[in-house]
């Protein structure tokens, strides 16, 4: 007995333990724990080695010029070569920088460039430099070289010291980003390993043999003219990223990009997580912004300095205003975008002009997601998606985590769960919904597996620092991993989700790539050994940050060789890198049933939207644990505006589909998902948006009101599109909620129709039933504000347009819409209409460009209710032209789905078609 | 008739009409102004030409019933379109049953009524499957009647036979209660004599040692006083122990003999009031004494928390900064078993097995206290539970002896206890306490008829806590659970054997290895669902909870054992506890109700 009351507190313990302090960070190396990086953070200017730049010419219609010690003596000393640098300049505002060694004097092996992630048409982009001029900057003894970029941007090499910079002619000729303005340039070149150098490294049991020794590379970026830096996903933080060392700072670890499987991950911290995009943007009110993204797929670490850190150098000839970041790279090669802006949408298109634009997504993957680790078999999804009607909840995707297989092994299905999988998925089909299943990059080794034998006897697999075929420990045991660096290998993969390969598989079955950094359970860093190999001799150091990018992009374009390239494929990834945009959505991984969580999914999405991957959320409900039924509500009342909108959970929390809270928790519920599908037109016009020119779905408020100092870190609330502004609950029992509403203009409650003044804060009341959100008047949004199982059933369903008008009783907005599933839209099978309302007359405009293709999406699909809000006169009617057709204008519910909904002004069944030119007029 | 006539009539006409539809029309506009209403509504509609949303919100005109565009937020004004999102559309299904589908489901391009009525744009065209479906579902109606039928005589004799079992425990309960005071009365005054002859016994050996011994082993034998006075305290102890807590008795007689042994007790003899009131002071102070205890034990307990938690976080730095000890298969599981949960590497390896410990020393004691309580039982042919047990044979004879014995009392008839009552007054008789040195004989017969009685009163007192314990059981409100006291229904699926035990608890058994899956706790949902709780707990998890839901059945039967939830457990059990008269009431007349439509059905076709 004595024993027993021993052993059960401390049983007790452990799962506490277990659940409050998992992650493990002792796991994780830290910047000091990692060579390459103490050694970049600890370098001052007075410590590097000071560069010059000779040599400069032009060839190819590229910039070029060498860069070497500044003395000749170090040089010797240090033992280096020259390095070779080459800038190019490209429409729009784009200049791109790389440095690498000369290979014509033979450097012991050639560094990597990552491929595959700027697009071939930004080449189509390039600006020919013909001739470039010489000019002597302020104080400077020597010359520099200055090429002309566009729109009054010059790109600089300034020689002696080395620096590039992007300048603005129009303002002064100030800086706007800058390259090495501290002189921390450092660049570490390969060499031949002599006799008794150890260039090993181990960390914990892990020991990384380092063939090539130290490669690293770190510079020092300036963003001038800007208040806050922004991007550089994926961490769980602030939007505007806080200094991480300067005077006043407490100091903490870098910005880590390191993609890495992370369990438990907290909630404020600068701690790599799944994905990597080397981006960073920043903003100020006095210039606006600019952007920097470093092509390189190493592990990354970037400080963000307070103002002043440099103050012992007494090199800060600078002015104020501006932004200092240190990037370290642990190899690779400098390959660097300066990004002009000047506002942030410019940044965005000019990003995604060199590393592409965001995919056009199905249109069911932007409705609710269903998802589960695991929903157990066939039985059981019958179940929950029978639940769904029976509470007339709609859903379009029904998800199965890795249970669903036999044993791990991807393409398979356990034929005791899913003995008919083709069966259960034609079910969900007939009601227009889908399915997605899970497929990882880990391949279990089993010699009765044929993929695996395939892999096995073709090569396919990622090599040991010895040349075997790397075994690594996932979810099937021991496992390998396929070298998705390899077009060949991505086209085979590609190949495996043909209906033939996949047996089992129907074409309203999609796919989430999970694992992918790649997680590896007894990898150093629960990742692959970074002396594993790939094609061509690439070390996985050089790579790590892309694989998981590249395997979903295999996946991506299997799905579009699965539908003879008729089908848009819709995959679902956690590791991301630069380009991620073009191959599916993503997810923020496995947070916590935890308000903290729930408030930093906002930042989280916002920023990876910043980084062009505008297509993300944040599991609703919070993956690990159990929410309480209010967290659960307003997690939905905020996740129901995530650009991805799933639930997902953990397999040992209890269920939490939507109807298991009681009766007014699930209304609460239904009627987030309700407001998510009425406003799916919205959203879906906002993702052609982003597919056009990479402007998000989910903005920061700063996107749509640069000049608004007050939203500049603000990131409790943000915009979708330019029209709603959303500020979520991330408190328990919540009374009242302030909101800083920005803007001239006024804002209109979205549930109410309640008129809020701009540029001012709003104490508001909080009630259970929703989050709040506005609308900006001066714009117009489009509805359906009828509900059916799944958005496939809405695709005839009339429209309701809601017009907030302005001061000057003004108002536009847009609507695109195609057939949701093709590529048609391509051709110009698509409708693109302008709504405008001015002088008392709502007028549709064709925006789609006639010479474009001769593909017609054909739908008779009419607007069956206008909402006029903040319209002045109390009209009776209006009239419809060209048909010259009468119709009521009245007062109706503002959300006919809504008991007691206030009462709006409202024109009655217009019923004019959404492809067709006509006016209305309020009489 | 009329109404289902109408409704026929609106599929012909609307189908005939939709081709009419103009393009500036939307083409879901049902043509009959009064499509979708459920027929006890229709009145509602036609009784004027404005009419009023139900909710109260609004009115709308006649010609906007149906017109596709919603007026009314509750959707009165389209009862026939998916205008309204909170609408409801009515299919009459003649030859089935009629069914009320939300506006969601309007025009949605799936058929979901078995009429059809529900799509009527065009878009698709359902067949009508009612009378199929009708069919099906009144033989399913039938057959379900049948079973009730059945089932409803089976629960019957079961609340009859519960009800005369019941009073039979009830009267048990009176009589042994009141044989229990009476053997009490007994055993108090066996003892009574017992520590008379012990008394003297002991002044007898005093007056020897006395005598024979040095005033130095004089100082010796004070110290043994000492000593014995505090085995009079733990005497105490035990006896209010004996008197709270029945479950100890056994464990706190084992220690009183043992205090017996060179017991001095000496006062209160004569005066029962005075007796009764230093018990009630004994029993304050060892009060007082648990209550310390009980604190004491409790920091001592938090002491250990802290100091385990201590050492679990040395182990967890230790299992980390050990997994340089552990081969790369290891690390991997134990990485992996922090998602799944699933037993991997060492930590987790750990926490498993403090469970099991846990769980198997839980195991230990509860059917330790099975074969306690189950002397309840021992009416039932388990007697073979006890073999092994010391004295078992003769106990269990005299404890049949006792059973039967107060089964078939009358009140009159002299029973074992006159016949132990007589037997004890002979013995006192026989004794003389005043011989001095006592009779060796008369002593050892004293002592061994206290024994067996005592043994015999606490085998009585445990008889009589576990049928307290059985009648406060809530059997439902007929008594109709009755029978499933000390029962167990058990279900295979696949590797697993699920074993409920209703009042006692729930488990899963995979060959040896027993996980349970919650203890009894209560009946919810009317008395159609049983709960059980607090199970073993899940790794990262819930404790494991179950809850069985029964449906009337001929058979008590566990089928569907199902886990929804991670460790959250439910089956179904077949019972005829729940066949209810009512229910079958309402059955019948629901099939009466779908037979009368059917003729109107054969006329239709």
């Amino acid at each position: 007995m004595k024993n027993k009351t021993q052993t059960l507190p401390l049983f007790f313990f452990l799962l506490f333990f277990n659940h409050v302090y998992s992650w493990k960070k002792e796991e994780f190396r830290t910047c000091h724990q990692t060579p390459f990086c103490k050694r970049a953070r600890s370098r001052t200017s007075s410590t590097s080695t000071p560069l010059v730049a000779t040599d400069v010419t032009i060839s190819d219609g590229n910039l070029i010029a060498k860069l070497v010690a500044k003395s000749k003596q170090e040089e010797t000393q240090q033992n280096t070569n020259p390095l070779l640098l080459s800038l190019s300049v490209y429409q729009n505002g784009v200049v791109r920088v790389t440095i690498d060694e000369d290979h014509s004097l033979n450097p012991p092996k050639s560094r990597f460039h990552v491929p595959d992630v700027v697009v071939s048409e930004f080449q189509s982009t390039k600006l020919w430099l013909q001739r470039v001029t010489q000019e002597t900057l302020d104080g400077d003894d020597s010359p520099s070289s200055v090429v002309y970029v566009s729109d009054g941007f010059d790109a600089v090499l300034r020689h002696d010291p080395f620096e590039v910079f992007v300048r603005d002619k129009s303002n002064g000729n100030t800086r706007v980003v800058s390259m090495n303005s501290h002189g921390l340039f450092d660049f570490e070149q390969l060499k031949v390993k002599g006799e008794g150098d150890d260039w090993g490294e181990s960390f914990r049991s892990h020991h990384d043999k380092r063939p090539y020794g130290p490669q690293s590379i770190s510079f020092d970026v300036t963003f001038h003219g800007a208040d806050f830096v922004y991007g550089i996903p994926e961490h769980a933080t602030s939007l505007a990223l806080k200094p991480t060392k300067g005077p006043g700072v407490e100091e903490s670890e870098p910005y880590r990009l390191f993609n890495l499987d992370v369990f438990e991950y907290i909630h404020d911290s600068p701690f790599g997580l799944y994905g990597s995009v080397p981006f960073m943007l920043s903003h100020g009110k006095q210039r606006g912004s600019s952007g920097f993204f470093w092509l390189n797929a190493a592990e990354m670490q970037i400080d963000v300095l307070g103002s002043g850190w440099d103050a012992e150098n007494g090199i800060s000839k600078l002015p104020k205003n501006r932004v200092d970041t240190l990037w370290m790279s642990e190899a690779g090669v400098v390959d660097a975008f300066f990004f002009v802006g000047p506002t942030p949408k410019d940044v965005l298109k000019q990003y995604t002009s060199v590393t592409g634009m965001p995919a056009m997504p199905q249109l069911f993957s932007t409705a609710y997601h269903q998802c589960r680790w695991n929903y157990r078999d066939e039985e059981d999804v019958e179940h929950v998606d029978s639940k769904f009607d029976e509470f007339d909840i709609p859903y379009d995707v029904l998800w199965l985590d890795i249970e669903h297989t036999d044993g791990k092994k991807y393409f398979t299905w356990d034929n005791v769960l899913f003995p008919n999988p083709e069966e259960m998925q034609r079910k969900i089909a007939a009601k227009g919904r889908h399915m997605v299943t899970i497929v990882d990059p880990h391949i279990k080794r089993d010699n009765s597996f044929p993929l695996h034998k395939e892999a096995t006897e073709k090569g396919y697999y990622v090599k040991d620092s010895s040349g075997n075929d790397y075994d690594g420990w996932c979810w099937p045991g021991s496992s390998s991993y396929l070298d998705m660096l390899s077009p060949e290998i991505r086209s085979w993969w590609g190949d495996k989700f043909s209906y033939q390969n996949y047996v089992g598989s129907t074409p309203s079955l999609y796919i989430w790539n999970d694992m992918n950094e790649p997680s590896v359970f007894n990898g150093p860093e629960v990742t692959m050994p970074r002396d594993a190999l790939h094609i061509g001799g690439v070390e996985h150091r050089e790579v790590h940050n892309a694989y998981g990018y590249y395997f979903h992009m295999a996946t991506s374009e299997g799905l579009v060789k699965r539908g003879d390239g008729k089908d848009r494929p819709f995959v679902l990834s956690r590791a991301l890198f630069a380009g991620t945009q073009r191959y599916g959505a993503i997810w923020t991984g496995d947070n916590t049933a935890e308000w903290d969580h729930l408030r930093v999914s906002v930042p989280m999405v916002l920023t990876l939207g910043l980084a062009g991957v505008s297509f993300s959320g944040a599991d609703v409900g919070g993956f690990f644990g159990n929410p309480e039924p209010e967290l659960l509500v307003r997690w939905y009342q905020l996740g129901a505006f995530y650009p991805f909108f799933r639930a997902h959970a953990h397999h040992d929390t209890k269920r939490r589909e939507p109807w298991l809270f009681g009766e007014r928790n699930t209304e609460l519920i239904r009627d987030a998902i309700h407001v998510r599908y009425a406003l799916l037109p919205y959203y879906y016009t906002l993702f052609r948006e982003a597919n056009t020119t990479g402007v998000p779905v989910m903005r920061p408020l700063w996107m749509e009101f640069p000049s608004e100092e007050a939203t500049f870190s603000n990131d409790e609330a943000f915009m979708i599109g330019n029209s709603l502004l959303v500020q979520g609950i991330y408190t328990e029992r919540a009374k009242q909620t302030s909101v800083y509403l920005p803007g001239k203009e006024s804002w209109y409650d979205f549930r109410t129709g309640n008129v809020y003044k701009g540029e001012a804060t709003h104490k508001l009341a909080v009630t259970e039933e929703s989050i709040p959100v506005f609308m900006r008047a001066g714009t117009i949004i489009t509805r359906k504000d009828r509900f059916r199982r799944s958005s496939t059933q809405m695709t005839n369903d009339p429209y309701t347009l809601v017009i907030a008008l302005n001061s000057s009783q003004a108002a536009e907005g847009e609507l695109y819409l195609d057939d949701g599933s093709s590529f048609n839209f391509l051709q110009g099978a698509y409708i693109h209409r302008r709504f405008i309302f001015k002088d008392g007359k709502l007028t549709s405009l064709d925006l789609a460009p006639a010479s474009n293709g001769n593909a017609r999406y054909p739908v008779n699909t009419v607007i069956e209710r206008i909402i006029l809000l903040g319209h002045a006169s109390g009209s009776k009617n209006a009239l419809v032209e060209p048909s010259n057709q009468k119709v009521d204008v009245e007062l109706a519910p503002f959300w006919v789905q809504r008991k007691n909904s206030p009462a709006v002004m409202t024109i009655r069944k217009p019923n004019v078609r959404v492809t067709d030119d006509w006016t209305i007029k309020i009489l | 008739m009329m109404k289902l006539r109408m409704g026929t009539g609106v599929i012909v006409i609307s189908t005939a009409l939709l081709f009419l539809c103009l393009p500036f029309c939307s083409s879901s506009v049902p043509n009959d102004p009064f499509f979708g209403i459920a027929p006890q509504d229709e009145k509602y509609y036609k009784s004027s030409d404005v009419i009023r949303c139900k909710d109260g919100s609004g009115k709308f005109t006649r010609a906007q019933l149906n017109d596709d565009f919603c007026d009314c937020p509750d959707g009165t004004d389209e009862p026939g379109t998916s205008a309204c999102p909170g609408g409801k559309f009515y299919c009459h299904n003649a030859g089935h049953v009629p069914t009320s589908l939300f506006s969601s489901r309007v025009n949605d391009g799936i058929c979901d009524c078995c009429d059809g009525t529900d799509e009527y744009d065009g878009k698709v065209t359902c067949s009508n499957t009612c009378w199929e479906a009708g069919k099906v579902a009144r033989d399913k109606l039938k057959k379900k009647i049948a079973t009730y039928q059945d089932g409803v005589k089976l629960r019957k004799d079961e609340i009859e036979k519960a009800k005369s079992a019941l009073d039979k425990d009830k009267a048990e309960l009176l009589k042994l209660k009141k044989e229990e005071s009476t053997l009490k009365e007994i055993v108090q005054q066996l003892k009574e004599h017992k520590e008379e002859i012990e008394k003297e016994e002991e002044k007898e050996r005093l007056r020897k040692e006395k005598e024979e011994k040095e005033k130095k082993e004089a100082e010796e034998k004070a110290n043994e006083e000492k000593s014995a006075a505090t085995g009079e305290e733990a005497r105490h102890t035990n006896e209010a122990g004996k008197h709270s807590d029945a479950k100890d008795y056994a464990a706190g007689e084992t220690k009183y003999e043992q205090s017996d042994v060179g017991d001095s007790y000496d006062g209160a003899t004569d005066s029962p009031s005075s007796e009764g009131s230093l018990l009630n002071e004994v029993e304050e102070s060892v009060k007082g004494a648990e209550g310390e205890h009980a604190a004491k034990s409790e920091t001592d307990l938090r002491v250990e928390e802290k100091k385990s938690s201590e050492e679990i976080i040395n182990t967890g730095n230790d299992a980390s900064e050990n997994t340089e000890g552990l081969s790369k298969e290891e690390l991997g599981q134990l990485v992996a078993s922090r998602w799944t949960g699933q037993k991997g590497g060492k930590q987790s390896g750990e926490a498993e097995d403090a469970k099991k410990t846990e769980e198997q020393e839980d195991l230990t004691s509860e059917s330790n206290n099975e074969e306690y309580e189950g002397y309840a039982s021992e009416t039932d042919d388990d007697s073979n539970r006890y073999d092994g047990e010391d004295e078992t044979e003769d106990d269990f004879r005299e404890e049949e002896m006792i059973l039967m014995s107060s089964d078939v009392v009358a009140t009159d008839n002299p029973s074992w206890l006159t016949k132990i009552q007589r037997t004890v007054r002979k013995l006192f008789k026989a004794v003389n306490f005043f011989e001095t040195p006592l009779n060796q004989t008369d002593a050892a017969r004293v002592r061994k008829e206290y024994d067996e009685l005592s043994s015999k009163l606490s085998k009585l007192q445990s008889r009589v806590s576990s049928l307290t314990q059985k009648l406060k059981h809530d059997f439902g409100p007929e008594s109709e659970f009755y029978s499933f006291y000390d029962r167990c229904f058990e279900s295979k699926q696949n590797k697993y054997t699920y074993k409920v035990c209703p009042y006692d608890q729930a488990s899963q058994e995979e060959g040896y290895s027993t996980t349970r899956l919650g203890r009894w706790d209560k009946f919810e949902d009317s008395y159609k669902v049983m709960a059980f709780s607090n199970g073993d707990r899940c790794w990262n998890g819930p404790d494991r909870s179950m809850k069985v839901r029964m449906r009337c059945g001929l058979k008590n039967e566990i089928t569907d054992v199902d886990e929804p939830s991670r460790c959250e457990y439910v089956a179904l059990l077949s019972t005829p506890a729940l066949c209810k008269e009512e229910k079958l009431k309402e059955l019948q007349h629901k099939l009466d109700s779908l037979n009368s439509q059917q003729p109107e059905k054969h006329d239709e076709l």
